[in-house]
């Protein structure tokens, strides 16, 4: 079983990479093209899985993994066990908030078949925060792609001052989680 | 200072970034090959929460820790440096600020023209309420004329025409049967004469007087509009209003006939 280690390479210059991992190759390459459609002063690099752990053969080419996305489609169950599977692959040094969920498709109430609290919780567990996303609706994905890759800046350490798991904290403390906890 | 001189400077200033950099990328190296020594810690699959937060604990107070040490990292003291950077920052503000002005003046020539619009289509809308109030007070001087005078002339005008169009049927109808429908003259008179010497005194009606009273009975008396036959209505006539459906007869009282509702 190989694992996703946070730190195992070097940082590359002037670039960061984030990892998209979700069932929906769809809404991977449209929330992808949307990130790159932002204008940045540093090199975003995008990498798409559809569950973890990633294929160790391409391992040398990969740069470090600086953010994690788990994109749980609330309308298939398979999406969420997937992910629950692919949760096991990846480093504990990672929850210290370079890891975020992004649950697609809750707003139409009536289609989906996980509930909001099961995300709610399993984010809960992992201590990472959740965001939600209609990525049909085009204002919605472009929202969301700001603000991962305002994380991302974070995550990379292209904020002098802020550390990913301060800034985890703080989002974390926001969210006032402790309902979740019983 | 020459130029030259400046450009050994300049020279001089990158080269110590250079170093600078170089010094610092060890440093990340460093810190890459402790990081490298620690084992890859996996999550526990079960209640991951627990030991995640342990982890976040210490990493918490281990960054704690840091920033309690941490010295502000002060860049260079290279004049030249210092110089450059400063020129740089102040030449991307200046970009800034005149992308600024710029968008402000559009926005304001926008605003202007806007307003310019508006106030042209305010000045129109009030026009046109002038307009309006001038016909509707026009219109309401007119109405009073009309309802009074105009049209009581014209219904009497129009009751006049209808009037004379009546007379004017009434005369034609009178003067068709008066000419088409005679009374039997000399020799009829004659012929009653020579068959009964009982009707000699009776005065004969014409056929218009027979219509008029059929036709004033019906419209004096719609409750019973038969009129009795007498000796008067020359029996020809009688039977040719009854044949033609004009008349007709009592169910009981053969001796009374009536107009056929025409009306109905």
């Amino acid at each position: 079983m190989s694992t996703l280690a946070a730190f195992g390479k070097l940082p590359t210059l002037n670039s960061a990479t984030i990892l998209l991992v979700g069932t929906n190759e769809i809404f991977q390459q449209q929330l992808a093209e949307t990130i790159l459609q932002e204008k940045q002063d540093l090199k975003i690099n995008i990498h798409l899985a559809d569950s973890l752990p990633l294929p160790p053969e391409r391992d040398h080419i990969r740069p470090r993994i600086d953010l994690i996305v788990f994109m749980v489609n609330m309308q298939s169950k398979h999406s969420y066990s997937n992910i629950e599977a692919s949760l096991v692959h990846v480093d504990a040094s990672f929850f210290l908030g370079k890891v975020c969920f992004l649950a697609t498709g809750a707003g139409r109430l009536n289609q989906i078949s996980i509930e909001v609290n099961a995300v709610l919780k399993l984010a809960d567990l992992y201590c990472s925060p959740v965001l939600f996303c209609e990525l049909e609706c085009e204002k919605i994905r472009i929202a969301t792609a700001q603000r991962l890759l305002r994380m991302l800046r974070i995550c990379a350490g292209h904020m002098s001052g802020v550390s990913a798991l301060s800034f985890s904290s703080l989002m974390k403390s926001s969210i006032g989680d402790s309902s979740f906890l019983a | 200072m020459s130029l030259s001189q400046q450009d050994l400077n300049l020279e001089d200033a990158k080269e110590q970034l250079l170093e600078e950099c170089e010094g610092i990328w060890k440093q990340v190296e460093e810190c890459q090959n402790k990081l490298t020594f620690q084992e890859i810690e996996t999550v526990p699959a079960t209640d991951p929460k627990l030991s995640l937060l342990l982890h976040r604990m210490k990493a918490l107070t281990a960054e704690f820790n840091q920033w309690q040490k941490r010295t502000p990292e002060i860049i260079t003291t290279n004049p030249d440096v210092l110089v450059a950077l400063g020129k740089d920052q102040l030449q991307r503000l200046d970009h800034d600020l005149e992308m600024i002005l710029s968008t402000v003046h559009a926005k304001n020539k926008k605003l202007n023209e806007d307003l310019l619009r508006e106030q042209q289509w305010l000045e129109e809308q009030q026009q046109l309420i002038d307009c309006l109030d001038q016909t509707e007070k026009e219109i309401s001087n007119q109405v009073v004329q009309f309802s009074e005078k105009r049209a009581f002339q014209e219904l009497k005008s129009k009751m006049l025409k209808i009037k004379a169009y009546k007379e004017e049927l009434l005369n034609a109808l009178g003067e068709f049967v008066e000419k088409h429908f005679p009374l039997p003259e000399d020799d009829g008179i004659q012929k009653k004469k020579t068959r009964s010497s009982r009707e000699e005194d009776v005065q004969l009606i014409t056929l218009h007087e027979i219509l008029e009273s059929l036709i004033n009975t019906l419209i004096n008396k719609p409750h019973d509009p038969y009129v009795t036959i007498n000796n008067s209505f020359w029996s020809p006539y009688i039977e040719l209003l009854l044949r033609y459906g004009i008349a007709l007869r009592h169910l009981e009282d053969p001796s009374r006939i009536r107009l056929e509702n025409f009306y109905d």
